[in-house]
């Protein structure tokens, strides 16, 4: 590509924070039109290199040029104001005002120094036939689904006349079908002549959507290809220095054991008829769309959302837990899928995240670091897990998303319990982490564990789970083997598939 | 490198750690020192134990007040409680020194109450404790002027005023020692326990930090909310008994003393919001906070201008953690 | 999109709207069902009901202006003592004098104006929680007016006082400029881009600054509108007294109660929600309740007791259905 063309180019930079060098000397570029995905681990530096991007973090050295021309962004405004704009993982919408407003935040349209409303709602409306939506400006932005907040995110970087558009992990949070019609979108507004830097974890997304990749590693770029010359297998060598074979831990050997969750004909406001048998020393993967009631699943079993009708049998016994409390009284666990929001205290230490369980139901006079769980206890579940961190007096908000993430399982770990839910398990986290928490799961399995892992990865529901069910519509739509197709998963998660009762035991 | 990252930050927030209780107990001798230079007497033991006994009241309501602030709500209703605790103290007892003690025993019983209430709104009807502890701390006002016709006056039977007054002479070494410093070491030592020596205070520093993940986890979040307001309420009682000693009967006994305990507890570290605290710092704060009125009155301010200094140290103390936070990011 | 999404908002009516409407026809039911009840409806008549209107109008400005700080996330609990010394500087520097009106009126607006700015810059600058600040800010003005006057300071000029005791046309020209400023105000959050930004502020406070939204200054802005419009309280209760003292704001408890009826109309104590039309009637149920306590009879520490319940339970009925947690 000619360099007149490029519309971004970032060129040696460079940015040191206090003990750690997260850029050395990395150069980026995106042309007009292009999409230009950005991957690597967790720590690598791309949220270091999108942040100077987008004004956030000046760059110790190095430069940057847009349209040729070289700029200097002292400030998130700037940048925004040169046409750069970035869509972040955590949405920012203002959920009590409408879609236009949000649209339109920061550049409403005014006249006679009054808001032009009949502007905005029209722009509004344009914008968003551009990207093919037929949301309505009207509406409160709370009440829509995340992948429509996610589009009227990008109408609100168009409403600025984006030319440079950084999307970070877009479909996070998004279910397969939400997630193809945003990868459309991608598609659509690189015809347009926008540049788009696409920031993922996922693999078969970054393979369809984009025309180039870039690959960090510990603060330096590892590789920049076409993406037809940069295969899965060798994007994950560059990304983690080994190969993807070893990735997912071998399904059980042993049969399953007897059922210690029996769920039949269970419903509550979002859920209906819900059947399933969960056996010990099996994962048993629950997959389905944003909406379709696996995570209300999670929480109808723990407590927090209890069902309301139907039989239920936990562990022998025959109640429905009323509170998470209880749940975790009768032997269950949970790992949330929102970490920061329902996991972690982040002012806290490593050590009192990990023991925040026992503490719960250790005599509340007793001292904080006696049994049932002593502190030498704690420390060597913690060191099993390999939670990584100077010391585990540290506040856990400084360690990175995988250890905190295993930290949490270690909270689980030491009241052990019979079952265990992970939802997302693996959200948020590095590859590496992933592989580490995979073979966690397996080898609790392994010991008699029943372990429930609700998903939205697609790869990761059908590579780890030895059963598979798929939800539909607050009820369960199906089941298949481990190892089944992302095709049949997906065929009965939108309900193209003749149905398939699930197999009770 | 996130492990080259990781190592170098706990040993500079250590020493932040350190600073950060120093930096209340430093302040705290300071003050105490220059009023030691206007005022010898102040470098007595007697001295050193009168303000001590001046002091211990705020000390024992900002103990309290820390188990609140650190679960990450505010009891803005103990200077009303303290008022309340002196008044129904003169009106239980009407001068009968043998009504005492089941006097105090029903102000306990009072201030339970009030806890109670307190906890129940905020964890029962979720209204925000600032608003739900304005109006306790309005009705209990009110209780307590109801109570008294409005305008009480003379002074509680000797025993009563025992805790807050007396003093033993001739101790070895600090010469005099008043049986309130005894009362705030024993209420120290239980709020040292309750909210370092045992698992109720890590509960309440979970809920302080994220109560969600702290219920999720099997901790009983009510359950805390009403523990931190009943222990709050029953310190302020403590305190009222002891203010019941120092003077007389009057209905503006525990004014202002809800702000004296917060500032004290954010002089000593404390974090607004919950999450983060130490009985040590709540201590120190209340302290200092003490020295530098008694500072300000040895140097013949008008008394009004402590409400002034109190309001300067409150936003002084506040911004240099946030400016120290910001830094450390 | 999906057409799920698109049906359910026009017809679901969110309790925030819906508050203003409730709070009215409550206020009018109890001060109707207490003028019957007690057999004084003379209450019921113009002179009555213009009665009632007056009460509202010391607690409705200032809680006009807490309404901004409220939408933008923030809080001001140095009110009550911006309105003492707003009062008492006024009837100071007027000493009687009818020439002096101007100089105090602006005097006042300014050194209000400026207690705003310090307040806002304190929270937006320097990052103090504005809890915190605004209580440090309220301790200081307290201490300073306290340590300069202890008593009902100067006088207001006849002429000042009409601003309380006149009216044109039945209508007291309090009552009037109350509602000329709650216009004022609704059309400042309505139709203004300061009022979008204040909401988004409030909402979003980091997705508003990535917007390129100077929040700083927008907050700044919220809590000198607020400190005015403590000024002008205090202006008002100057020449209603004829003169200021230096209790007048603390006695009148309005910091709590421009915040509680704030709250109770439908303004999210987080911000991002809410309007004026909510304080409004928050303010009227909370002159209907004096109204009708002065009409049962009940007596002032009763009432005082029944206040801080009132409040409570006011914005408990707002509270207790959320989901979450609250501290």
């Amino acid at each position: 590509m000619a360099p007149a063309t490029l519309a971004l180019e970032m060129i040696e930079i460079s940015k040191s924070f206090p003990g750690v060098r997260a850029l050395d000397g990395v150069s980026f570029d995106c042309a007009r039109g292009e999409v230009h995905a950005l991957c690597g681990e967790n720590g690598a530096g791309k949220s270091t290199l999108i942040k100077i991007l987008g004004g956030v973090y000046r760059p110790d050295a190095g430069r940057m040029r847009l349209d040729g021309r070289e700029v200097a962004f002292s400030h998130p405004v700037a940048a925004r104001r040169a046409g750069v704009s970035i869509i972040h993982q955590e949405l920012s919408l203002l959920p009590e005002r409408s879609v236009a407003e949000n649209i339109y935040l920061g550049v409403e349209p005014t006249r006679f120094g009054a808001l032009d409303r009949a502007k905005m709602r029209n722009g509004a409306a344009g914008l968003l036939r551009r990207l093919g939506s037929t949301i309505a400006p009207d509406i409160r932005a709370g009440d829509l689904s995340i992948a429509q907040q996610q589009i009227v995110e990008i109408a609100k970087a168009l409403a600025v006349e984006a030319r440079i558009l950084v999307m970070d992990e877009p479909t996070a949070a998004l279910d397969d079908v939400d997630a193809s019609r945003l990868l459309e979108l991608v598609r659509r507004l690189s015809g347009e002549g926008v540049s788009i830097i696409y920031v993922s974890h996922r693999m078969p997304e970054i393979q369809a959507v984009s025309h180039r990749v870039t690959v960090l590693k510990d603060g330096r770029s590892a590789l920049t290809a076409a993406i037809g010359d940069a295969p899965v297998g060798r994007l994950v060598r560059a990304m983690v220095g080994r190969d993807l074979a070893d990735f997912y831990p071998a399904r059980a050997a042993a049969p399953a054991g007897p059922a210690v969750l029996n769920i039949r004909d269970a419903s509550n406001s979002r859920l209906r008829g819900v059947n399933l048998a969960l056996c010990a020393g099996e994962i048993l993967g629950v997959a389905g769309l944003e909406g379709s009631g696996k995570r209300s699943l999670a929480q109808a079993i723990f407590g927090d959302e209890p069902f309301e009708s139907g039989a239920i049998e936990i562990l022998g016994e025959r109640r429905a837990p009323p509170s998470p409390r209880a749940a975790i009284e009768l032997g269950i666990g949970c790992l949330s899928d929102d970490r920061k929001r329902e996991g972690l205290l982040l002012q806290q230490s490593v050590r009192d995240n990990a023991m925040l369980t026992q503490r719960a139901f250790a005599n509340p006079l007793r001292p904080p670091n006696a049994s049932p769980m002593s502190l030498d206890e704690t420390d060597a579940l913690l060191r099993k897990l390999d939670v990584r961190a100077a010391s585990f007096d540290q506040e856990i908000r400084l360690l990175s998303g995988g250890n905190q993430q295993k930290a949490i399982i270690a909270r689980w770990l030491a009241r052990a319990p019979e079952i265990l839910i992970f939802c997302e398990p693996t959200r948020g986290v590095d590859v590496a982490t992933k592989a580490a928490i995979y073979k966690i799961m397996r080898d609790l399995a392994a010991s008699g564990r029943a372990i429930l892992m609700i998903s939205s990865d697609l790869p990761e529901v059908i590579g780890v789970s030895d059963r598979i069910l798929v939800m539909r519509e607050g009820a369960i739509a199906g089941e298949l083997p481990g190892g089944a197709s992302e095709e049949d998963v997906m065929a009965i998660a939108v309900g193209h598939a003749a149905e398939t009762p699930a197999l009770v035991s | 490198m996130t492990l080259v990252l990781d190592q170098r930050r706990p040993a500079s927030r250590a020493l932040a750690l350190a600073r950060k209780v120093n930096v209340a107990v430093i302040v705290f001798l300071v003050l105490y020192l220059a009023i030691g230079l206007l005022q010898p007497t102040y470098f007595e033991p007697a001295g050193l134990m009168n303000f001590l006994r001046r002091a211990a009241p705020l000390a024992i309501l900002s103990a309290g007040q820390l188990f609140v602030l650190a679960s990450g709500g505010f009891d803005l209703s103990v200077g009303s409680l303290i008022t309340l605790t002196v008044i129904g103290g003169s009106m239980l007892t009407a001068n009968d020194p043998s009504r005492t003690w089941w006097a105090i025993a029903a102000l306990y019983g009072v201030g339970l109450a009030v806890g109670l209430i307190n906890g129940a709104v905020v964890a029962f009807l979720k209204t925000p404790s600032i608003i739900a502890t304005l109006g306790t701390l309005l009705s209990v006002n009110g209780a307590a002027m109801m109570w008294s016709g409005g305008a009480p006056r003379g002074y509680l039977p000797d025993n009563f005023r025992m805790f807050g007054r007396l003093v033993l002479h001739d101790v070895p070494i600090v010469k005099i020692f008043p049986i309130a410093i005894a009362v705030l070491a024993v209420c120290g030592a239980l709020a040292y326990w309750g909210f370092h020596g045992a698992v109720f205070g890590r509960r309440i520093l979970a809920v302080g930090d994220n109560p969600r993940a702290a219920e999720l986890s099997g901790v009983r979040v009510r359950s805390v909310r009403i523990g931190v307001f009943v222990i709050s309420a029953l310190a302020a009682v403590t305190a009222g008994i002891m203010l019941g000693g120092f003077g007389g009967v009057s209905v503006d006994v525990g004014l202002g003393l809800e702000l004296q305990s917060i500032a004290a507890c954010v002089v000593g570290g404390v974090q607004l919001m919950g999450g983060r605290g130490s009985v040590t710092g709540a201590i120190a704060g209340a302290l200092t906070l003490f020295a530098l009125f008694t500072l300000l009155t040895l140097l013949g301010l008008p008394q009004p201008l402590k409400e002034t200094a109190q309001g300067l140290i409150l936003i002084a103390a506040v911004a240099l953690g946030a400016w120290r936070r910001r830094r450390a990011v | 999109m999906s057409a799920t999404h698109l049906q359910s908002s026009p017809f679901t009516v969110r309790r925030g709207s819906l508050a203003p409407v409730l709070l009215l026809a409550g206020s009018v039911v109890l001060y109707v069902g207490a003028a019957l009840w007690t057999g004084e409806t003379k209450m019921l008549d113009a002179e009555g009901v213009v009665g009632l209107l007056q009460r509202m109008v010391a607690l409705g400005v200032v809680a006009l202006g807490q309404t901004f700080v409220i939408l933008a996330g923030s809080i001001d609990l140095s009110v009550a003592n911006m309105i003492s010394v707003a009062a008492v500087l006024a009837s100071y520097i007027m000493q009687g004098r009818p020439d002096m009106v101007p100089p105090a009126v602006a005097a006042v607006l300014a050194i209000s104006a400026l207690v705003g700015l310090v307040n806002g810059a304190l929270i937006a600058r320097l990052q103090v929680n504005s809890l915190i600040a605004t209580l440090g800010v309220g301790l200081i003005l307290q201490g300073l007016l306290s340590a300069s006057f202890t008593n009902f300071a100067g006088s207001v000029p006849p002429e000042f006082q009409l601003v309380a005791y006149s009216a044109f046309g039945g209508v007291p020209y309090s009552v009037a400029g109350l509602f000329a400023l709650a216009a004022l105000c609704a059309w400042l959050l309505r139709a203004t881009r300061f009022g979008a930004h204040l909401y988004a502020v409030g909402g979003n406070a980091e997705g508003a600054r990535l917007a390129g939204i100077r929040t700083d200054l927008i907050l700044i802005g919220a809590h000198v509108i607020c400190a005015v419009s403590a000024g002008l309280t205090g202006l008002y209760l100057a020449s209603r007294l004829r003169s200021g003292a230096p209790w007048v704001g603390r006695d009148g408890v309005y910091d709590l109660e421009s915040i509680a009826v704030v709250v109770i109309g439908g303004t999210l104590l987080a911000g991002g929600r809410g309007g004026v039309a909510g304080t409004l009637a928050g303010v009227l149920l909370f002159a209907t309740l004096d109204a009708v306590f002065n009409m049962l009879g009940v007596s002032a520490y009763p009432q005082l007791v029944l206040r801080g319940a009132i409040v409570v339970l006011a914005v408990a009925a707002y509270t207790f259905r959320a989901k979450g947690h609250v501290a």
